[in-house]
């Protein structure tokens, strides 16, 4: 902080301090959820006879990766509308709204793939395996579905302008929701599909 | 500069009392909820006693209102229901509104130096969510066969369909999961708060160990309850959508989940949960030892240095509840040692206290009394803890009787007397009153004495080997001889129970009436007793400077210059060193 920062900015600057903190104890406290059903599924799958069970049908690779693929993606575009709104360049807007339509297409990806999975027989009741995998997906997609439409909302306050180099807190804030929800993601990409 | 800008205060009606986003009405709100659902809570403790004195037999009075429809007696599904929300609503929409909820918000921006919380409308959603939770609480007495009924610990396979197939323990989850959220958002405020909104000069080691103790409860709160939602989350999975993860033996399709996988969750929240609920009582002891002691909080530093050490250890114990689930014995054996390594912790903090208290001139008002009450309860419960902390006694002790003793005496009499303490001692920045004293020492000494026969009670019948939650203890010969022991016992728990009138009185008269108290009753030098009781809206005129820690008491130097035995946080001593 400058001696010519004006009391005004400082105000400014030590409330937009406190917001990230807040944020910070709530990402805190939503890993710890996700942890638990991280430690569900250690206990679950330990004690599973067969994992995967030979009788379901196996879980594609293909398109949930190239779900993952969207999901990074729209983090890099996010990312990237973040910093130049803080260089004080424009454009911001595209990359916002690039990520909106990317997080929406990982949405719909999710959905053909529960699709194609209820229609192959894996439904929610077939066991601990089914159980994991659709509480993991379900649970992970409801909280995509409220990002996805947090940046709507950010797209269109981006589009009029309202995002400065000194003033942009909501955007910071869901920034580091969407990586979140991202690196969630990569986790559970790994444990579910691949190993 | 001016980093909490003073807004005009609200208006209208609806800003001003129902959706405040004033700490202090946020304060009070959570403090009428809190005592109302004791009072639930504590009607249903009286219809378990009553199960345990006499059996089956007719309910006086309130039999003939809520049990009209089974003649007035408690069967079998309808107690299983009132000793499961017993100790649900005593713990979540009991303890944690009024010692956390209340309190929380009423001293930490007080006692730091603040104008209010870091997110005030959080704060105010906070409390709406605890609200909507207890409505879903409640609507499940309300459904067909019934609220929740497989104990508060709710483990599988009983809290699966299977074992309480009714929408009542579903929504009890849901509602549990609600008050989850409530207070998630609650202790996010507390240590956003506290980190950024201390006055200067109030560093960390110069706070009153009541925020201390709220603090590190937050901390608790934010990483452990999202465990707990995430263990219900899973069971209402279980209930509604029929996944596994609980279900095992003849109902599993490929081999099933674990039942045990509950147990897991449940702890690994649960353990830290007692902690939650007990730290900030330890914090408002710690302090009340030191005010009403006149001398200084002994080796504070100490005492800090050990709340922080048990809120540590207190995510690292949780097996011990587990003992009798067949874990590998070399985990037992380690989960053993790092609970009965709490006690040394937790033994400093109590050598502080009673260091503090040793030779002060006690000054034996209400909320001193209250204090010294958590002392001697909480003795006897992190005692009889012992006993449980080690294997080989807890195989026999485990679900017994004394097990119920044991943890009512620490979180239940312990953080109720602290809350008590508390109550009487901020009630004239709560009210802008005092209490009766005279009241308050009724109401005292009948409560201690009733509570120690009451919880006693139940470690002895637990140690002549019942267990807990019996319908009718005494149908089995071994048990019948304890029959006319829960009677007594009973009997004293009803007088418990109606002692708790003399402070409902107390309470509502002087809650009521209008506010008449001086700013600083108790001689103390924590910065809410700088301003007016109750204290104006935007509580600091001007944003104090702290110069010194909370507990400058009996100062030799502050009693030659100013002839009094205190000194306020903020008040400077022309030429002294305090």
């Amino acid at each position: 902080m400058t001696a010519a920062t004006s009391p005004v900015d400082r105000t400014h600057l030590h409330r937009n301090g406190t917001a990230l903190l807040g944020m910070m104890m709530f990402m805190a406290s939503w890993a710890m959820l996700f942890s638990a059903l991280f430690f569900a599924y250690f206990l679950v799958r330990q004690k599973a006879l067969q994992w995967p069970p030979e009788d379901l049908p196996t879980l594609p690779v293909m398109l949930p990766g190239l779900a993952t693929a969207l999901l990074a993606l729209s983090s890099a575009a996010l990312q990237r509308g973040l910093n130049r709104i803080r260089g004080g360049l424009t454009g911001a807007a595209m990359n916002v709204g690039g990520a909106t339509i990317l997080g929406a297409a990982f949405l719909i990806c999710q959905v053909v793939l529960w699709q194609q999975l209820v229609g192959a027989g894996l439904v929610p009741a077939s066991g601990t395996y089914a159980s994991i995998f659709y509480t993991f997906t379900v649970f992970h997609a409801l909280h995509v579905l409220i990002g996805v439409g947090a940046l709507m909302v950010l797209t269109v306050s981006a589009a009029r302008g309202r995002f400065k180099a000194e003033s942009h807190i909501p955007l910071r804030l869901w920034t580091l929701y969407w990586h979140m929800v991202g690196v969630i993601w990569g986790l559970m990409f790994v444990t579910l599909f691949l190993l | 500069m001016d980093l909490q800008p003073i807004h005009p205060p609200p208006t209208s009606f609806l800003r001003r009392y129902v959706f405040s986003t004033d700490h202090k009405v946020i304060a009070r709100q959570f403090l009428w909820a809190g005592l109302f659902l004791l009072a639930f809570g504590g009607i249903l403790a009286m219809l378990i006693r009553w199960q345990w004195a006499f059996p089956g037999q007719k309910v006086p009075v309130l039999g003939q209102i809520v049990l009209s429809r089974s003649d007035g007696k408690l069967t079998p599904a309808s107690y299983n229901a009132v000793f499961t929300m017993h100790g649900l609503i005593m713990i979540f929409w009991a303890i944690t509104p009024i010692l956390i909820g209340s309190f929380g918000n009423l001293i930490i921006p007080l006692q730091i130096g603040a104008r209010d919380m870091a997110f005030p409308t959080l704060n105010m959603l906070s409390f709406w969510v605890f609200i909507v939770s207890t409505i879903v609480l409640v609507m499940s007495f309300f459904v067909q066969l019934g609220s929740a009924s497989a104990g508060w610990t709710t483990y599988p396979p009983l809290a699966t369909q299977v074992g309480t197939p009714g929408h009542g323990q579903t929504m009890v989850v849901a509602a549990l999961f609600l008050v989850g959220v409530a207070t998630i958002m609650g202790a996010i405020n507390y240590v956003t708060t506290v980190i950024r909104f201390r006055a200067p000069g109030m560093t960390y080691m110069r706070m009153p160990l009541a925020v201390w103790g709220l603090w590190l409860t937050s901390i608790l709160n934010i990483l452990f309850v999202p465990v707990l939602g995430a263990a219900g989350l899973l069971l209402i999975l279980d209930r509604v959508f029929g996944t596994q993860f609980f279900i095992s033996g003849a109902a599993a399709v490929r081999g099933g989940g674990d039942p045990i996988l509950f147990q897991h969750l449940f702890w690994i929240f649960g353990h830290p949960e007692v902690y939650i609920l007990i730290l900030p009582a330890w914090g408002i002891v710690a302090d009340l030892v030191s005010f009403f002691g006149r001398k200084p909080a002994y080796w504070y530093k100490g005492s800090v240095y050990a709340m922080c050490a048990v809120t540590i250890l207190s995510a690292v114990v949780y097996g011990h509840h587990m003992f009798t689930t067949g874990m590998n014995p070399m985990l037992g054996k380690a989960f053993m040692i790092l609970t009965l390594l709490i006690s040394a912790p937790a033994e400093l903090l109590f050598l502080n206290w009673l260091h503090t208290i040793w030779k002060g001139s006690l000054r034996l008002t209400t909320p001193m009394l209250f204090t010294l009450g958590v002392v001697f309860v909480f003795a006897l419960g992190g005692l009889t803890g012992l006993y449980l902390a080690t294997i080989s006694t807890d195989l026999y002790l485990h679900d017994t009787m004394f097990v119920v003793g044991h943890f009512h005496l620490t979180m239940a009499a312990a953080s109720f007397l602290a809350s008590f303490a508390g109550i009487h001692f901020w009630f004239p920045k709560l009210f802008g009153r005092r209490m009766n004293e005279t009241l308050g020492k009724v109401h005292f000494w009948l409560s201690i004495s009733l509570i120690t026969i009451v919880f006693c009670g139940q470690l002895a019948v637990g140690y002549a080997g019942a267990p807990r939650r019996m319908w009718d203890p005494h149908q089995y010969p071994f048990l019948a001889n304890l029959a006319w022991l829960n009677q007594w016992t009973s009997y004293f728990a009803f007088a418990l129970g109606a002692a708790q009138l003399i402070f409902v009185v107390n309470f509502v008269r002087n809650a009521i009436a209008r506010p008449n108290a001086e700013p600083n009753p108790w001689q103390v030098g924590t910065l809410e007793w700088t301003l007016s009781s109750p204290p104006p809206v935007h509580n600091f005129d001007v944003i104090p400077t702290v110069v010194r820690g909370p507990h400058v008491l009996s100062h030799p130097e502050v009693q030659r210059t100013l002839g009094r035995d205190w000194i306020s946080q903020t008040e400077d001593l022309p030429g002294g060193s305090v």
